[in-house]
């Protein structure tokens, strides 16, 4: 007897066949984010953010630094709230790569995984709390034979501030006359 | 011992509840008439348990339910392969139709090339079906397209070879980097046929043009005679080129005035 728990596989696996289809068909290239934790950053020190990023398989977006002028480099740009400064933002270096319709040409890439840095500096005058760093990852996808317009993902992630630790204590100084 | 509790199972809001057993029901007294022999009895006070399908039975003229769970899992199972089926055949098509050189659905072969004017880069604009009695190629590129780098040149090689018999290609700029970026492009490649300053409205008409390059063969009579999406190789698109300079232009297709286009960026 054909059982419901059959009947949910047959309709599962409609699901992953369909969803096969559509990744087959999916033509459009797609650049995903990590969640990130939130970030503890302490005031007034910088604390390095890692963003992972995921470029989907058979795609491949150019890297920050494309060898050609004509191409679209992978920026991130961050909106960060007042009072916290953003650090210079790291971005890996990219592969160099021939792809058959640049076979006298190396292209600089990003494909799989990638990892772009930054740092976050809380001032002094932070309040402590969390705050929410919003930005775009901006990137231009090709496969092997075409290129698609250029994307823009959104970046986000939370920073928690803290206060930094007290420094070190100093005694006052006492006149060598004040127990005369 | 533990009294007996209410069965969570009947969830309809017109059952009631036995007083003695917890059974669900909408009268007591139908406990009696429902129960059949076989049916289960409560074990606390003796009373038949009805069946949470009896319950269904006593609202309207529903017909007697199927014994079991109340589903045919056969009619589930041809539901399921159905669904299954429309499914992957949707996506199939849907793939078929938007990447397949020959894209029957979006724009089949002997549809119509939808016409459009265009500024062009060096001035003035195109209106596509001035070219009425030419054999066309309609190339949408951008200059941060990669393949585009290497499909121009051939085009330009084409113009210069298939332009005495009636060959005019198009180049369509997909592109929003500003003009100066586009002319220096064009300069660089050599490109000897006009590049009209492409606008989303003329890419949606051809499909949507989601990627780059793309090139729409048109006939002299100005319908769709083939269309390469993607890089390909150079013997293909002159394979196309030649399918579209062996159309024959209608009369009614000819332009009133020939168009002097080449060189015209």
């Amino acid at each position: 007897m054909i059982s419901p728990r059959h009947i949910s596989g047959i309709l599962a696996l409609a699901v992953l066949l369909a969803g096969s289809a559509l990744a087959q068909s999916g033509r459009a290239p797609s650049v995903t984010m990590a969640p990130v934790g939130l970030v503890t950053a302490q005031r007034a020190s910088r604390t390095k953010v890692p963003l992972y990023f995921r470029v989907a398989p058979g795609f491949h977006i150019n890297s920050n630094k494309p060898k050609s002028e004509y191409l679209i480099p992978t920026t991130l740009r961050m909106d960060v709230p007042t009072d916290i400064v953003l650090g210079e933002i790291d971005y890996p270096a990219g592969k160099d790569v021939t792809f058959p319709f640049s076979p006298g040409e190396q292209l600089n890439v990003y494909s799989g995984d990638f990892t772009i840095n930054l740092a976050v500096h809380p001032l002094h005058s932070v309040n402590p709390g969390k705050y929410v760093m919003h930005g775009t990852l901006r990137y231009q996808a090709c496969d092997n034979a075409q290129c698609f317009p250029p994307k823009t993902l959104p970046v986000s992630f939370e920073v928690k501030v803290i206060k930094e630790p007290p420094g070190p204590r100093h005694n006052p100084a006492q006149s060598p006359h004040i127990h005369n | 011992m533990a009294s007996p509790e209410r069965s969570p199972q009947i969830p309809e809001e017109n059952c009631e509840w036995c007083p003695k057993c917890g059974a669900a029901l909408k009268t007591s007294e139908e406990i009696h008439k429902v129960a059949a022999p076989g049916t289960p009895v409560c074990e606390t006070c003796g009373i038949p348990r009805i069946e949470p399908q009896v319950d269904h039975t006593n609202f309207g003229n529903a017909p007697p339910p199927v014994p079991g769970r109340g589903r045919n899992p056969l009619a589930l199972l041809v539901v399921a392969i159905v669904a299954a089926g429309m499914l992957y055949v949707g996506f199939h098509m849907a793939r078929r139709t938007a990447d397949g050189p020959d894209a029957p659905a979006i724009l089949g072969k002997s549809t119509p090339a939808p016409d459009f004017t265009l500024d062009k880069l060096s001035g003035g604009t195109l209106k596509l079906s001035d070219l009425r009695g030419k054999a066309v190629v309609l190339n949408f590129w951008a200059t941060w397209c990669g393949p585009c780098r290497i499909e121009t040149p051939w085009l330009v090689e084409m113009q210069k070879e298939y332009g005495g018999q009636g060959l005019q290609v198009v180049g369509v700029a997909m592109d929003d980097s500003g003009n100066d970026e586009i002319e220096k492009f064009a300069k660089d490649m050599g490109m000897n046929y006009p590049v009209l300053l492409g606008k989303e409205s003329v890419g949606d008409e051809y499909g949507g043009v989601p990627a780059l390059p793309e090139s729409f063969f048109i006939g002299r009579d100005g319908k769709i005679v083939d269309r390469i999406v993607g890089l390909k190789g150079r013997a293909e698109i002159e394979d196309s080129i030649k399918k579209a300079l062996d159309t024959q232009a209608s009369a009614s297709n000819l332009p009133a005035k020939p168009s002097s286009l080449q060189s015209q960026n």
